[in-house]
């Protein structure tokens, strides 16, 4: 598949690549791994005038501890994350998404900050310009009507990133810095629960960290997909538990993933966590696997997932 | 728009080009230097025929723009010959017949050596997470497997 004409820029240094967006007019995406802006730029879902190449900003490619939080540069590859001995030993729930995103090949290529910040997707979305023209547009590529859900009034495409729900789990941080300075925001705030502009970000904003609190945990992750590689989760569910109590975050079904509490380890606290997560889950049919299937999944995966974390905390 | 001056190593050999800046590398390898041994098959980043290594690392080539790789050192299938004899590799995928319509062969090579280059004796399972990142559509993955297995205890008796 060909790509559209744009222009390549490279950024030296955060403040260089957010002068080169604000010398852009808006029209400029950030590039750090391709794995995903390059796919949506092909089928023309995204039609930048000009990318501006993050990935030679060496201060963005650091992992780091400090002030008891690991400190994880934008830039960093999954593959270098996972093969991190504190990911390992500190984030089990973390490393497990890290280990079930992609394949190797594009682990090694993509980076958290992009795998964070990647588009929703959905099944009538992610085609060709001539499919997509032949359907109609819908909201989210601009027009008027949802073409899975007829009469809907909002945009039902899934937010995909296995990682983020790990990171919720682990109640991670995230600093953006854009053309208004810096700001440090918890991850779960950074969605805005809408399909169609996925994330709360202003324009020109970089996401430059992940904090994730340096803390010990047990943890799991459950991926729901076709095939065991290369697929995105079709239903995502981490749990983390800490010092007695736990978190669990439910992705892949709709624009912004869902985090519980659970209050203790006890079966019945399991059981009310798993069924509120099956209860609010809203999936529809903009995925391989029907709506009913994955609704049910919700409640068999995070019961999987937080028997899985419990038994590795004994 | 105006076009970019990059140079890279390819198989050893510097290149220098003026590229339009929405230039994939695949694009760049295939037709300005006849380097079609990477495919395009999906064109999306999902199926890995277009692999090759860039600074010791798989990459999809397709996904990559050729300005991204400047001052980068390339290897494609082409290089991994020496003197006109083929690689423990491309023998091993012809001895164990992992090859049928060739297709996704030099993308499975390329991702194998990569793998055989950080780890000289992966286990079997080390061996088919790391493939499972290549699609074939025709042979399945057994023989595929046993190829690159084959090609590492090859290469650890030589040494």
């Amino acid at each position: 598949m060909i790509l559209p004409k744009f222009d390549y820029k490279k950024g030296e240094d955060v403040a260089s690549a957010i002068a080169l967006y604000e010398g852009s007019k808006g029209r400029a995406r950030y590039l750090a791994g391709g794995t995903d802006l390059i796919p949506l730029v092909k089928l023309r879902l995204s039609t930048p005038g000009a990318v501006i190449d993050l990935k030679g900003i060496e201060p963005l490619k650091a992992v780091s501890r400090k002030g008891g939080s690991l400190i994880i540069g934008a830039n960093v590859t999954l593959f270098e994350l996972k093969t991190h001995d504190l990911v390992r030993e500190y984030f089990p729930a973390l490393y497990e998404s890290l280990d079930a995103t992609s394949c190797e090949t594009l682990q090694m290529r993509g980076t958290i900050g992009g795998n964070i910040l990647q588009n929703t997707r959905c099944l009538l979305y992610n085609k060709s310009l001539d499919w997509r023209t032949a359907r109609g547009f819908c909201y989210k590529m601009g027009g008027e009507t949802c073409n899975v859900v007829p009469y809907a009034v909002a945009c039902f495409s899934n937010y995909c990133s296995d990682n983020a729900l790990s990171l919720i789990s682990l109640k991670a941080g995230v600093k953006l810095a854009g053309p208004q300075g810096e700001r440090k925001i918890k991850l779960e705030k950074l969605f805005s629960g809408d399909g169609r502009d996925p994330f709360m970000l202003k324009p020109g904003e970089i996401l430059t960290e992940v904090h994730v609190p340096l803390k010990r945990s047990t943890g799991a992750y459950e991926k729901l997909r076709v095939r065991n590689a290369i697929d995105y989760p079709l239903l995502g569910v981490a749990v983390s538990i800490q010092d007695g109590k736990g978190r669990v975050c439910v992705g892949g079904i709709g624009p912004a993933p869902k985090a519980y509490d659970l209050k203790d380890l006890s079966a019945s606290a399991l059981k009310e966590v798993a069924k509120q997560a099956r209860h609010e889950a809203r999936p529809v049919s903009n995925t391989t696997l029907s709506p009913g299937y994955r609704k049910k999944m919700t409640q068999v995966l995070t019961e999987r997932a937080v028997k899985r974390a419990m038994k590795e905390g004994k | 728009m105006k076009t970019i001056k990059v140079s890279f190593r390819v198989n050893d050999e510097p290149v220098a080009f003026q590229v339009r800046p929405y230039e994939t590398l695949l694009e760049t390898l295939r037709e300005r230097l006849d380097l079609i041994g990477g495919k395009e098959a999906c064109g999306m980043g999902a199926c890995g025929a277009c692999t090759v290594i860039v600074d010791g690392i798989p990459l999809r080539s397709c996904l990559v723009l050729t300005p991204e790789v400047n001052g980068a050192s390339i290897t494609t299938i082409e290089g991994l010959g020496k003197d006109g004899n083929l690689h423990p590799l491309q023998e091993s995928f012809m001895e164990k017949g992992a090859v049928q319509c060739g297709f996704c062969t030099s993308g499975m090579i390329m991702t194998a050596k990569a793998l055989l280059d950080r780890n000289k004796r992966p286990s079997k399972k080390e061996v088919v997470k790391t493939m499972s990142s290549n699609i074939c559509r025709c042979t399945g993955y057994k023989k595929i497997i046993e190829a690159v297995l084959d090609a590492a205890s090859k290469e650890t008796s030589k040494a």
